[in-house]
């Protein structure tokens, strides 16, 4: 490989940044934290690597960088921080008393085609909320999300809210095998009636649920489709049980006033592995992709030795940053020009610099103190 | 600020615009070149039916008509919650007519396709080995220059085929136009989606 081609080239999949661009990505990353460390979550800042196993669920595996150590354990970049601090939450933290309001920001890597707005390398801003009541931390962590969302100055987003308990619950039961249910989720994903059908075709499923399923597809929108899966699914108490909870906690945060930012999309049955419960995704005009997400999962905890139920989400600052510019919502940070000093004497000249400093002034020393 | 949809120049053009007609949504009339055309409530993009999809998946059209054959190919995650019934054809595999074709597990199989994707999935996952020869264009004529053992390709009523001496061996999926739209323009321009796709479906009975 020609050398000058590798100074110039960088891999896909990875970014740099610099000046104004990386200014504005601190700055939304500060007003995150902001909001995470305003309902009393504490920072936690885990390691970079891991033991692969750590990451071995079946969505996560195969997008792991891993490599093998030193010592010849097999190591792997985190390519989520869920699972990590799901781990330290159940090892070295072990003695906290639960709830732990548990909060993150920094890179994840995943082996990801580059498509629609995804890298290999995300920065990740999101907090775990782990034990406690789970309605109340469903309903907190949505009102967080909402207010990071209106703290950057994001117009028109919604929050969508969904529940792996009502796909899930459906088809429970039903003896689908593997494939079959692959081809099923990924039809009702794509909210295809008539894809739904074919793919139960000769399957040995009751009519009721095979109606039901193929109406999953358009209970999405406003709120009053949790009515309507109320109605729909009260033959299957699983499904009837997610919907309830969905209920529960969308009107706490209608008493609340967040009314105007939530919608519902039962068949959002994709995501990560792990969540057991409520799953939602911030959307919002101008970005074709979601800016983030999270979900409740209330069995990660114990693959680590502390059963716990928990609820997370988290924000993408690349997809925010892209979200705030698209929008025209992007803050004006230049900060104030910096005061020149130039001195004819260098000792004399640093000794200005310092002073201005002290008073808080922005500066540009001189080069060497010449003008 | 109006929503965007994207159609294809190709062969869905002529059942999409009678589909808006009796829909009585807006429509170009006869723009001629332009490729982005406001019209009504609603701005159209005209591009190629391959990348319709595309435009939708990454948000800058909020909907879009496509093939199911171009959904299978490109793999765009978008939603299709409309099947437009129009458009009808079938994507299958094509060999030389009379060579009793049957793909050698002990050898691999050559197929010329526009669809590599859908192609390569159609073999691999019978555990044939295969190699897939990208093309844009004209892909009956490969079999017979010796480019290719067989093809994937669409077919509606089997000529072009017959003209080229292939014969229909199998199908792999069968394809209409579909409406497409974007994830987060479903949420995030909940209204203005959904009385599209109420104006279409209302056309189609």
């Amino acid at each position: 490989m020609n050398g000058t081609h590798r100074l110039a080239q960088i891999p896909p999949g990875v970014q740099c940044f610099v000046g104004e661009e990386a200014r504005r990505r601190r700055l939304v990353e500060e007003a995150v934290v902001s909001v995470f460390e305003g309902w009393d979550y504490e920072e936690i800042i885990p390691p970079l690597f891991d033991y692969a196993d750590v990451f071995s669920g079946e969505a996560l595996a195969p997008k792991t960088y891993s490599f093998v150590g030193r010592d010849g354990n097999v190591l792997a970049l985190r390519p989520d921080f869920t699972s990590l601090v799901a781990k330290i939450a159940a090892g070295r933290l072990r003695d906290r008393p639960a709830p732990m309001r548990l909060f993150y920001s920094g890179e994840v890597v995943r082996y990801e085609p580059v498509k629609a707005g995804r890298q290999s390398e995300l920065h990740q801003m999101g907090l775990e909320h782990l034990g406690g009541d789970a309605r109340a931390a469903d309903a907190e962590v949505l009102a967080i999300a909402a207010e990071c969302l209106d703290r950057l100055g994001a117009r028109g987003f919604v929050l969508a809210l969904g529940h792996v308990g009502v796909f899930g619950g459906l088809v429970a039961g039903t003896g689908l095998d593997a494939e079959r249910l692959e081809a099923l989720r990924e039809r009702v994903e794509s909210k295809d009636p008539e894809g739904v059908r074919q793919a139960l075709e000769g399957a040995a499923v009751p009519a009721a649920t095979t109606v039901a399923l193929e109406r999953l597809t358009a209970m999405a929108g406003g709120l009053e489709a949790l009515d309507e899966a109320a109605r729909a699914f009260d033959f299957c108490a699983p499904a009837a049980a997610a919907v309830a909870e969905l209920r529960a906690v969308a009107s706490a945060l209608r008493a609340a006033g967040l009314a105007d930012r939530l919608a519902v999309d039962l068949g959002e049955v994709r995501g990560l592995d792990y969540y057991t419960g409520l799953v939602f995704r911030a959307f919002a005009p101008g970005l074709g992709f979601e800016v983030g997400g999270g979900g409740r999962y209330d069995t990660l905890l114990a693959r680590f030795g502390r059963p716990l139920p928990a609820v997370g989400f988290m924000l993408g600052l690349d997809r925010v940053a892209l979200l705030l510019e698209r929008q025209g919502a992007t803050s004006k940070s230049a900060p104030a020009p910096a005061l020149a000093i130039h001195g004819g004497e260098l000792g004399a000249a640093l000794a200005e610099a310092r002073r201005k400093r002290a008073d808080g002034a922005r500066v540009r020393f001189g080069n060497g103190g010449a003008r | 600020m109006s929503l965007t949809v994207a159609l294809s120049k190709g062969k869905l053009l002529a059942g999409s615009e009678a589909l808006f007609r009796r829909a009585g949504l807006p429509f170009p009339d006869g723009e001629g070149r332009k490729l982005v055309v406001p019209s009504g409530d609603l701005r159209f993009l005209f591009v190629k039916d391959m990348d319709v999809p595309t435009y939708v998946e990454y948000g800058v059209a909020d909907c879009g008509i496509a093939g199911r054959d171009v959904l299978l190919e490109t793999g765009a995650d978008v939603l299709e919650p409309l099947d437009l019934g129009f458009g009808r054809c079938r994507l299958v595999v094509a060999s030389p007519a009379g060579s009793g074709f049957a793909p050698d597990r002990s050898a691999t199989t050559r197929v010329a396709s526009k669809y590599a994707r859908v192609a390569a999935a159609h073999f691999l996952g019978r555990g044939l080995a295969v190699e897939v020869v990208k093309l844009a264009g004209s892909v009956e004529i490969a079999p017979g220059l010796g480019l290719a053992d067989c093809i994937v390709d669409v077919v509606e009523t089997g000529r072009t085929l017959a003209e080229n001496g292939l014969e229909v061996q199998e199908t792999v999926a069968e394809s209409s136009a579909c409406l497409v739209v974007n994830r987060a323009s479903f949420h995030a321009r909940r209204e203005e989606v959904r009385r599209l796709v109420e104006a279409l479906r209302g056309a189609l009975r």
